[in-house]
């Protein structure tokens, strides 16, 4: 986002004012990640010290080498499994649903309601009958069980996201296609998703992070096989104080991806949210 | 004339060789999706529907007809209004709070500002968090012996506080909402931003021009320019806020006893530790109906055509 | 064999009839312009040949065979967009090559046909460049070779030159008669500009609300219009339309305008407007058929009259004058140094040999 001329110039905060007020709101909402960050880092004997050891004396890595060692880092690779592989799958379904949408107002505005109001689905509501429903498939503990839910439970967002970039490409260049020589669904993949790839991205990467910090899904539909990170963190809960370290740890690995990911997508993501937020 | 009738009886009047081609395209490509909605959105609906009227539970899998015997118990069940209580009066603190601050940050972030950059990367640092790492940070944090915040608290009491925050019954809800609104602040100030810097500067500016001051320019003008936005973060912020579920897990389970315990909490007890099939289904059926009148009335009352 | 042949063509947009029962033939190699107002239907009828859109009714046959439920991609058509429709994210190479592609065409072959169509259009030296990195002209030019490279049989332009400026619109407007002369091809062409359809047409299709007021060469459609319609589209400055009345005065055939003013017609049409005495028509002169009388006798067919000069409005090469006639104010063509100043009097006379008549119930031109 480019700096703005001043929304209204009127005498009153200060530039040290707004600073200062930024700083303390910085604080605020860093500190508690800087809190669990450094937990992960210390040793128990800093970890429980009364008063709270604010900066730790050295980085130690013993906590992760036990979450290595126990294979409970490997969380984070089913987590890296499915929330990559569902994105995957619905961003392709979704841009499709939503170019019939957009081009052929496939189903009329009923369709396109139902589809996007399925976001509103409180997962609560629906997370027992599926489990019964996985039962009986056996799908309990499987992969390929939370990635079809959790694909599913994306198509609402991904579908109205893509609806916006798509109405935005210029319909005659998918005309143009068509003459040319592309069959629909040539316009479809080589011209249709290289254009929105602006799009593509941003939603790529919300859907991505709301599927890799899920947890209620996570929790009722895997037992042994199949545990994301969000699960093995409560794990650890249960008062035994001593696991404190590994709570951080474990979010800690879990966390550090997702900021990775939004860190280098940065300027896609700003663009995404504006253009999304802007168009409803 | 003979146009005309040639028109409204198109098909049969061409009889050309051949139909429209990719007439079914548009439907090959969005069926996978609707296919997967459908077992997602419309199948635990129906199953709920119809369990809901039988009375299957750990006990007992009686699979007939037992008529509105679930949805009596529904209206004599304290637990359950109580945990519609308290999801009430968490998302009635938060989300106002949520609003007005974001808004804040936005406005103090909109105009120009040296490492504007740096500082909102850093401040969209809770929302993209898990909630249940954001619970299990605040319960570390608000550990009462070991936790930072009860050590600054006790620096302006002027003697240790060693407040359970957790535990205690008039701190439990504080603590929540404090976590809840850390993380999803955030999200509602990008928003709101992104919107803020959408609005047309030739609007403000003539208004300002003709002489009107600053208050009266934001709520004349900018408001109702970002209101189609702010609406809609309001809906799904507010519904989220409905369905509450990791944060609390994390900090209290429902506790102490059931105080804390939200309409969601409540339906997975009933359903995955009682095993109260029927019920649960009952549960979430009045969840469903309710969320749908709010959002419809939501919907309607903010007068977005969706 | 016709290489377009359209018969009682209609589409309707729900309750809009965009194009109304158009019969339309068009020999191989021919330069037809479509041309008409916006919402005549033009853009209308080009995108149902193109496919884009599906016919209510009627036939297309493109080479003799009918293509109503063909693809686009199968009629063998090749189609110019007023906004070029290059594919930002490809180079130029990419663009032209990017119809061959998708028909799987060899490699060697595209590279061949890409660089001759670059050749012809002078683009070589663009190839590696992106569309964001082109003038609208170079645009322009790539979109046309993206066009050309396919060896359609039909090309189809939809208001290609609208966004370019009036510089750049006349040199591209050479460029596309001279490509039509150099390749042959037969090519549908839509404008709203009569400029551009007098120009480059062999041959011009005049829509008004969605059916065809006239079709004919450029010069047959300016000199003898059928309607007031086409009268008044063709021609820049328009055509001046004056009321008036046909009288029969002193033995001859005579106009009787508004303001009291007579004008004889010209000898040779009195015959034809004999039926017409006494009935109100509408009298249609163009600008340039008019001039300040010279000294000496009025030509044959010609008429004088004393007016007064309301505005002046100076060219350079010509200068146009506006002064009232008949009720109506009247714009002429007369030489930059035949005025002076607005309010003198002067002398005009009127070519009614090249004017015409119409019907003012029926807007066509007697």
């Amino acid at each position: 986002m480019m700096p703005q001329r001043p929304l209204l110039r009127r005498p009153g905060p200060v530039l040290a004012l707004r600073y200062a007020a930024a700083l303390a709101l910085t604080v605020f909402f860093v500190f508690p990640v800087y809190w669990l960050f450094i937990i992960s880092f210390k040793t128990p004997a800093e970890i429980f010290h009364f008063p709270p050891v604010w900066y730790p004396q050295s980085i130690q890595f013993a906590n992760y080498r036990v979450l290595f060692k126990d294979g409970d880092a490997a969380t984070v690779g089913n987590s890296l499994v499915l929330a990559g592989v569902s994105t995957v799958i619905a961003m392709v379904l979704g841009t499709m649903a939503a170019y019939s949408l957009v081009r052929f107002k496939t189903g009329g505005e009923n369709l396109a309601v139902w589809i996007i109001s399925q976001r509103m689905m409180p997962p609560i509501a629906i997370v027992f009958p599926i489990f019964l429903l996985y039962v009986y498939f056996g799908w309990v503990d499987s992969y390929h069980g939370l990635i079809i839910l959790y694909t599913a439970f994306s198509l609402p967002y991904v579908t109205w996201m893509m609806r916006g970039y798509i109405e935005d490409i210029p319909i005659e260049l998918e005309e143009s296609a068509l003459v040319d020589g592309c069959t629909r669904w040539q316009v479809l993949w080589r011209v249709v998703f290289p254009m929105a790839r602006t799009g593509l991205f941003a939603t790529a990467v919300f859907t991505f992070v709301f599927a890799w910090n899920d947890f209620l899904f996570a929790l009722v539909l895997t037992r042994t096989e199949v545990i994301t990170y969000t699960v093995q963190v409560t794990h650890y809960f249960g008062g035994q104080s001593n696991f404190w370290a590994k709570i951080a740890a474990m979010s800690v690995l879990g966390t550090v991806p997702v900021f990775f990911t939004v860190a280098t997508l940065q300027r896609y993501l700003v663009r995404g949210i504006s253009m999304g937020a802007v168009k409803g | 004339m003979a146009h005309t009738s040639a028109i409204d009886a198109a098909g049969s009047a061409l009889a050309l060789p051949g139909r429209a081609p990719d007439r079914h395209f548009k439907w090959w490509i969005i069926a996978p999706a609707i296919f997967l909605l459908l077992f997602i959105g419309l199948f635990p609906l129906l199953y709920s529907f119809a369990v809901s009227f039988q009375r299957v539970s750990m006990l007992e899998n009686d699979t007939s007809f037992a008529g509105l015997v679930n949805y009596g118990e529904l209206f004599r069940d304290a637990r359950l209004w109580q945990s519609l209580l308290h999801t009430a009066v968490i998302t009635a603190i938060a989300l106002p709070v949520e609003l007005v601050l974001g808004l804040l940050m936005a406005q103090l972030f909109l105009e120009r500002l040296p490492g504007r950059q740096v500082f909102v990367s850093l401040l969209v640092m809770p929302t993209v968090i898990s909630p249940i790492v954001a619970g299990a940070t605040w319960r570390l944090l608000f550990d009462n012996r070991y936790g930072p915040i009860n050590q600054i608290i006790g620096w302006f009491a002027g003697k240790p506080v060693a407040a359970l925050w957790t535990v205690n019954p008039d701190l439990v809800y504080p603590a929540i909402i404090l976590c809840e609104i850390w993380q999803w602040t955030p999200f509602m100030f990008l928003i709101l931003l992104a919107a803020l810097s959408n609005v047309d500067k030739s609007l403000t500016e003539a208004a300002e021009i003709d002489g009107a001051g600053y208050w009266r320019i934001f709520v004349k003008i900018v408001l109702p320019a970002i209101w189609p936005v702010m609406a809609i973060a309001l809906l799904i912020r507010g519904l989220d806020l409905v369905r509450i579920f990791d944060i609390i897990w994390a900090l209290t389970t429902g506790g102490p006893g059931t105080m804390t315990e939200t309409i969601s909490i409540y339906t997975y007890v009933q359903g995955f530790q009682q095993f109260e099939v029927s019920y649960t289904a009952a549960v979430a059926f009045l969840v469903i109906l309710l969320l749908t009148i709010i959002v419809t009335w939501a919907i309607r009352r903010m007068g977005l055509a969706k | 064999m016709a290489d377009l042949k359209i018969t009682g063509l209609h589409k309707r947009y729900g309750p809009v009839h965009a194009v109304r029962g158009v019969d339309l033939e068009i020999p191989a190699g021919e330069f037809t312009v479509l041309v008409g107002p916006s919402g005549c239907g033009k853009s209308t009828l080009l995108r149902t040949i193109a496919g884009l859109e599906e016919a209510n009714a009627g036939t297309i046959e493109i080479g003799g065979k009918v293509v109503n439920y063909v693809r686009p991609r199968d009629r063998d058509i090749a189609m110019v967009f007023q906004n070029y429709a290059l594919y930002p994210y490809m180079n130029v190479y990419e663009n032209i090559a990017f119809g061959l592609r998708a028909r799987k065409t060899a490699a060697a072959e595209i590279d061949q046909r890409v660089r001759r169509a670059a050749d012809m259009l002078a683009i070589s030296g663009l190839l590696d460049r992106l569309p964001r990195q082109l003038s609208g002209g170079q645009r322009q030019r790539v979109a046309i070779g993206r066009a050309i490279v396919r060896n359609a049989r039909l090309f189809l332009f939809d208001e290609p030159l609208s966004n370019l400026d009036a510089q750049l619109r006349d040199e591209m407007r050479s460029e596309i008669k001279r490509l039509h002369q150099e390749i042959g091809t037969t090519m549908i062409y839509v404008t709203h500009d009569q400029i551009e359809a007098m120009t480059l047409a062999d041959r011009i299709v005049l829509l008004k609300d969605g059916q065809i007021e006239q079709q004919g060469s450029p010069l047959d459609l300016f000199e003898r219009p059928a309607t007031r319609f086409v009268a008044g589209f063709l021609g820049s400055p328009k055509m001046n339309f004056v009321p008036a009345t046909v009288v029969e005065s002193a033995g001859t055939t005579g106009l009787q305008l508004n303001d009291g003013k007579g004008l004889a017609l010209p000898p040779a049409s009195r015959q034809r407007y004999a039926l017409a005495i006494g009935r109100a028509v509408i009298l249609g002169v163009r600008p340039e058929h008019m001039a300040r009388a010279r000294d000496g006798a009025e030509a044959d067919g010609h008429a004088r009259l004393e007016t007064t000069v309301e505005l002046i409005q100076p060219t350079g090469s010509r200068t146009y004058i506006t002064f009232p006639l008949g009720g109506t104010s009247v714009m002429a063509e007369v030489a930059p140094h035949d005025v002076q100043k607005p309010g003198d009097p002067i002398r005009i006379d009127l070519d009614l040999n090249r004017a015409v008549l119409i019907d003012p119930d029926t807007n066509r031109v007697i």
